[in-house]
């Protein structure tokens, strides 16, 4: 058991039809340097195959790395597999699950929703771009393929070298006709930005290889002392285009703006937290969005986030300030 | 030479069709020298005569195809069904007709529990009897509003539990969450389903629970429970076999006073198919009289009454989407065709009629690539097949393995919601199974419904719901067919039917010893006709009477 008020350990699913990419993209997200620890539960150890001067240990159904990263096998049961993981000593910063193929990611970020130690983070669903519209009309798995892309927060669509880019448009517009405005990131052999999918520091190397192909996003920041509406702060969140892939950040309300709000968006779901009281932190609210090159320009994105932050001078807020001089 | 001894019954129904009746037994070695008149037996030599079972009947021990030895696990926990159902010691858990009978059975067994703020954790609730009313917070508060409560719902897919497991998982109106749910003002009920239901039954039993339901003790309760209802031979269909358990398994059945044959099935798919065939063989290689490994089995589709079954078209009557994969199609054929390859039989959970489809292509498949006779890979459930689906096991050598307690325990259900009459009607088609040709079996699944061969063949002859209903009359056997299928019918899906499964020389001495005749009562009384207890290997196994 973590200490009572422990901050919640993001909890990401990976989801997608056998032969997608969840295994390439693991592996990447496994042994990249991010500094990050993360635990991966995999179906078998039989399809990740991890660079074994990374392996320190490995036992039974887990394998340690190097890196601090753990990747451990869910054999008969993901609860009894994640409630264990949840009382190892080790701290994560990150658990990460991958779907077996044919199951409903959504359903399994559900547990995201039900315990504490862990935040929902996001559903990620990896897609074949050369065969994901065959896998879809299938008879038998037609309806599995289409509920998983219809869970998604987050779409990879993988194996985009594979399809003119006409066709790749097509895709992404079907894509979105099942899964709603939902951000779509194309890739090859499942290389993508990995910090944005997994919300990591901007800026870390996340290249054990370095190759020069880096995955292109971008990040920007919004910073501003006054307290934010929260229907204005909303709004602006439901309305950003697909190609923002998270959001993070600390947010000052006028409606509590005594209160530490924590803001966490990924693809197209967002939730915000109370975090209690300010303490003697600065008074500024901070956001960070990361998207890929298409998202929106930074001057839009000021102008849109200004909206929800006209000032506001009430006696709520003026008093919680006071407060904190006293 | 080890001692002979001669049985003398009222009667002895061998399902030998060369031989079908006597009046006597002989026994050597724990196998059977022959059936006959005391005359005819008299040949064998020297002998005791043993007429202790001279007022009842002996049928081959009973064979339950499809049954798990988590039964013996839930039974540490106590029981809320609706149903009678007796335990391993043979007392009766009386059926609890409504919540309020929950409630208070749940008080009674709080109260006799340590005031350590542990978790009460039942089983085998069922509200599908109680008109519509649902268990809610409020109910389950009244057992305790400061010890978690977690009720487990008879198909171990859906649960209650009380306000305090809700306040330290932090779940209310603010949850949004598909498996948590919310009455009409959107507030939780206190009812969780699938996968928040089951990370939750683990939590709140802590991450011991799949361990405590599978330990040594837990095979006992099995065996118990099974020798209690004329088993001798039953399977433990669906186990990952760790080593614990294959320690735990082992011990066991080395003991003498062990009551039953247990065949644990190992579950495909949760170790990478390079390495099975190899580790199964391994096991095979422990085999002993009463512990069989060989046996695969592959988990396809979901429950039909769970809506997660996977139906071909029309799917569900009420409009349902269509169930879940467990594995996908292309997983099962490979998984198949690597054991099929290796040699082992594979029985396949198929409830859906696409489930049985997509294993019986994968059938085909297997059989394509590398032709086997006497395979004898078995479909088990199948409950929705059609006649063309029979048509197609008998032509592929597959085996099946009906239902047939589903009629019973949820044969209103599907006929007013999930199948709909039509296929309501043919489901569990025993009768289509008979007259294709298709080698068939009948089971329980326990725990999802008790262990029982003599209600599971009541249910196939019969046919009735649990509100009376008669669901299909076209599908009923008789009785002499059903009793051939929960004896030599499922000895022949688990491939020991040299072994046992009739009462006939040279097989092992195994008998259900019953205090009627089945072949004479009427059968609609079938499934109340008395276990004395069994034999096995010549061994006497009384059951423990009943309270
Ligand atoms: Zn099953
Ligand atoms: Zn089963």
């Amino acid at each position: 058991m973590p200490e009572p008020g422990a901050t919640p350990i993001p909890f990401t699913v990976i989801g997608g039809f056998l032969g997608a990419g969840k295994t390439t993209l693991l592996n990447r997200l496994l042994v990249a340097p991010h500094g990050r620890r993360f635990a991966v539960l995999v179906n078998d150890f039989g399809s990740v195959d991890i660079d074994g001067r990374l392996i320190v240990a490995h036992g039974g159904d887990t394998i340690a790395l190097a890196n601090g990263c753990l990747c451990c096998s869910i054999g008969d049961s993901l609860a009894t597999t994640l409630l264990d993981l949840l009382e190892r000593p080790d701290r994560f910063d990150h658990v990460v699950v991958e779907a077996s193929g044919v199951a409903d990611p959504g359903r399994i970020a559900d547990i995201g929703g039900i315990e504490p130690r862990l935040s929902r983070d996001g559903v990620i669903v990896v897609v074949d771009a050369a065969d994901v519209r065959a896998r879809a009309a299938d008879r038998y798995v037609g309806d599995t393929v289409l509920r998983q892309i219809a869970a998604a927060d987050l779409l990879v669509l993988n194996k985009r070298d594979l399809v003119e880019d006409a066709e790749a448009t097509t895709l992404k517009t079907w894509l979105e006709g099942i899964a709603g405005a939902v951000a779509v990131v194309e890739a090859r052999h499942a290389d993508v930005p990995l910090a944005a999918l997994f919300g990591l520091p901007p800026g870390a190397d996340l290249h054990p290889a370095a190759p020069a192909c880096e995955p292109a996003f971008r990040t920007w920041t919004f910073a501003t002392p006054h307290p934010l509406s929260r229907e204005g702060l909303v709004a602006v969140l439901d309305a950003l285009p697909s190609p923002v892939l998270r959001a993070k950040g600390f947010v000052r309300f006028a409606d509590s703006p005594g209160r530490r709000a924590l803001l966490q968006r990924v693809g197209r779901r967002s939730r915000l937290d109370d975090e209690g009281a300010w303490g003697l932190g600065r008074l500024v609210s901070e956001i960070v969005v990361i998207g890929t090159p298409d998202m929106p320009s930074d001057a839009d994105l000021a102008a849109r986030f200004e909206t929800a932050a006209r000032p506001v001078v009430d006696a709520a807020v003026l008093s919680a300030t006071l407060d904190r001089t006293r | 030479m080890s001692r002979t001894v001669i049985y003398r019954a009222r009667r002895i129904v061998t399902m030998n069709p060369g031989n079908p009746f006597a009046t006597h037994v002989a026994v050597r070695e724990g196998r059977i020298l022959g059936a006959g008149s005391l005359e005819q037996l008299a040949g064998w030599g020297a002998h005791d005569l043993d007429e202790r079972f001279a007022d009842k009947v002996l049928l081959p021990g009973f064979v339950e195809g499809h049954s798990h030895a988590f039964e013996g696990g839930v039974w540490q926990f106590p029981y809320l069904g609706y149903f009678d159902r007796a335990g391993p010691d043979g007392t009766i858990s009386r059926g609890l007709r409504n919540i309020e009978e929950v409630v208070a059975r749940l008080r009674e067994v709080e109260k006799a529990m340590p005031r350590d703020g542990s978790t009460l954790l039942a089983w085998g609730f069922d509200p599908i009897y109680f008109g519509g009313r649902r268990m809610d917070l409020s109910d389950l508060d009244k057992v305790s509003t400061d010890r978690p409560v977690v009720v487990i719902h008879s198909n171990f897919h859906v649960l209650n539990a009380n306000t305090p497991v809700f306040r330290k998982a932090g779940i209310d109106r603010s949850t949004n969450v598909h498996g948590v749910v919310k009455d009409a003002t959107g507030e939780p009920t206190g009812e969780l389903q699938e996968m928040t239901a089951k990370f939750m039954a683990y939590k709140a039993a802590g991450v011991q629970l799949a361990s405590l339901l599978s330990d040594n003790e837990a095979v006992w309760r099995f065996a118990r429970v099974a020798q209690l209802a004329g088993v001798t031979t039953a399977t433990d269909l669906h186990n990952e076999l760790p080593q614990s358990t294959v320690d735990g398994y082992l011990e066991a059945s080395a003991r003498e006073d062990f009551p039953i044959r247990l065949l644990p099935a190992f579950a495909a798919g949760l170790v990478p198919l390079a390495e099975v065939p190899d580790r199964l063989a391994g096991l095979v290689k422990r085999n002993n009289e009463k512990l069989r490994f060989g046996l695969v089995k592959i988990v396809t589709d979901g429950s039909i009454q769970g809506l997660s079954a996977r139906m071909r078209w029309p799917g569900y009557y009420d409009g349902t989407p269509n169930g879940v994969w467990n594995v996908g199609p292309d997983e099962i054929d490979r998984t198949l065709l690597a054991y099929h390859r290796a040699g082992f039989q594979v029985h396949v959970h198929t409830n859906g009629d696409e489930a049985s489809e997509v294993a019986l292509n994968a059938i085909e498949k297997a059989l394509a690539a590398a032709p086997r006779w006497d395979h004898r890979h078995t479909l088990q459930h199948c409950q929705m097949a059609d006649a063309s689906q029979f048509r197609r096991m008998k032509a592929l050598g597959a085996c099946v393995n009906l239902f047939a307690n589903h009629l019973y325990y949820w044969g209103d259900v599907h006929y007013e919601k999930t199948l709909g009459p039509e296929r309501a009607e043919r489901m569990d088609a025993c009768a289509t199974a008979l007259a294709t040709g298709v080698p068939f079996a009948i089971h329980c699944d326990a725990p999802v419904t008790p262990i029982g061969p003599l209600f599971t063949a009541w249910c196939a002859v019969n046919r009735l719901t649990a509100s009376g209903r008669t669901l299909g009359e076209a599908e009923k056997i008789g009785v002499a067919d059903a009793l051939r299928a929960i004896t030599l019918g499922a000895a022949w899906t688990l491939k020991l039917d040299d072994e046992i499964g009739s009462i006939e020389t040279g097989k092992r001495a195994d008998f259900a010893v019953l205090d009627d005749d089945p072949l004479t009562v009427d059968p609609t009384r079938l499934k109340d006709v008395g276990v004395w207890g069994t034999v096995l290997g010549g061994r006497v196994f009384e059951a423990p009477r009943r309270a």
